[in-house]
């Protein structure tokens, strides 16, 4: 498929989500309680999830490679951008940082 | 107010710069920000993007990070049920993390339901302004800097942005480590699914955490 038809076709299906979430117990279940396991399972959500999806982007080097050493310019960036969001939470302070240390160990280490 | 309305710019740019990184023409990476309105499932959805993941497999990701909504709409649904159908339509839309934190306790001490309305709408207009502005910065940088800058790094940057503060007892350190291993060890897995698939196991482990640490006591 196209890449801008996929991605307007995936902004109208998220959007869809997005909206139904909202709307869930303001509209729809509107005289329900939400279910406890569901709460309890909520709570886990962005931990698990960021972590699933930002992990492969930093410890592959290339599809199937993976590259946990120092050679990995990007490992490197993304724990010393980790070190930062740790010390100060601040999301600009960590890109920033993050951006540079990569662009330095690109730029002289090659 | 401010300092929320701050706060989310950077967000919204990492949401332009990442949508054009993957292809996307500007006025999709706009639409993206006007109808997901959701930074949680627009940079999940560009990162999958960039991982080539099937249609299928990032619907049910963005799926996923957007039942968190559902917390809010249930926080949100005892306060607004006195509202018509048509406001609570359009309050819903504007129904964001920000949203929610910056209003909910306004709710909880008055009673003045057309008051708190207002200023819930109110917030959530600037938010959403706020946002599209972000991301037509985001766009227009996107697309003057060259590639060989690897500007789209700055999307798993933004994740860890947001991860890192989140981890700050064992419960979170557990599904950290259980999905950081789950993903690395079932990359093999067909369609990409390795990420949802981690990601469950992420949430499951959390579970089965949380539950021993509070019997525990």
């Amino acid at each position: 498929m196209d890449r801008e038809l996929t991605i307007w076709l995936l902004t109208f299906a998220v959007g869809a989500i997005t909206y139904a979430s909202r709307l869930s117990f303001i509209a729809f279940f509107a005289r329900r309680e939400m279910p406890p396991l569901l709460a309890r399972a909520l709570k886990q959500v962005p931990v698990a999830m960021v972590t699933a999806i930002v992990v492969p982007a930093i410890v592959f080097a290339w599809p199937g490679v993976l590259r946990l050493d120092p050679g990995n310019a990007k490992l490197v960036a993304a724990l010393v951008a980790g070190g930062i969001a740790w010390w100060r939470q601040s999301a600009t302070l960590t890109i920033a940082v993050g951006m540079i240390v990569l662009w330095s160990l690109r730029y002289f280490v090659g | 107010m401010a300092p929320m309305l701050l706060g989310i710019i950077p967000f919204g740019m990492v949401c332009g710069v990442g949508a054009i990184s993957v292809g996307a023409s500007p006025l999709a990476a706009l639409a993206m920000s006007m109808i997901m309105f959701s930074g949680a499932a627009q940079i999940v959805a560009v990162q999958l993007l960039a991982a080539d993941a099937p249609f299928g497999v990032i619907v049910l990701s963005c799926l996923v990070v957007s039942l968190r909504l559902l917390m809010y709409s249930a926080a949100m649904a005892t306060h607004l049920r006195p509202l018509d159908q048509r406001w609570r339509n359009v309050l819903s839309y504007v129904l964001t993390d920000q949203a929610f934190a910056g209003t909910i306790q306004r709710f909880r001490d008055s009673d003045d339901l057309s008051a708190n309305a207002s200023y819930f709408l109110g917030t959530g207009v600037l938010l959403w302004g706020t946002w599209q502005v972000a991301t037509v910065v985001g766009i227009f940088v996107g697309q003057i800097v060259p590639a060989s800058w690897q500007l789209e790094f700055v999307v798993p940057l933004c994740f860890i942005a947001v991860l890192v503060p989140l981890l700050r007892d064992r419960v979170s350190l557990l599904v950290f480590a259980v999905s950081g291993i789950a993903v690395v060890a079932l990359d093999a897995m067909p369609l990409r699914m390795s990420m949802i698939c981690a990601g469950l196991l992420g949430i499951a482990a959390g579970m089965i955490g949380d539950r021993t640490m509070r019997a525990r006591g």
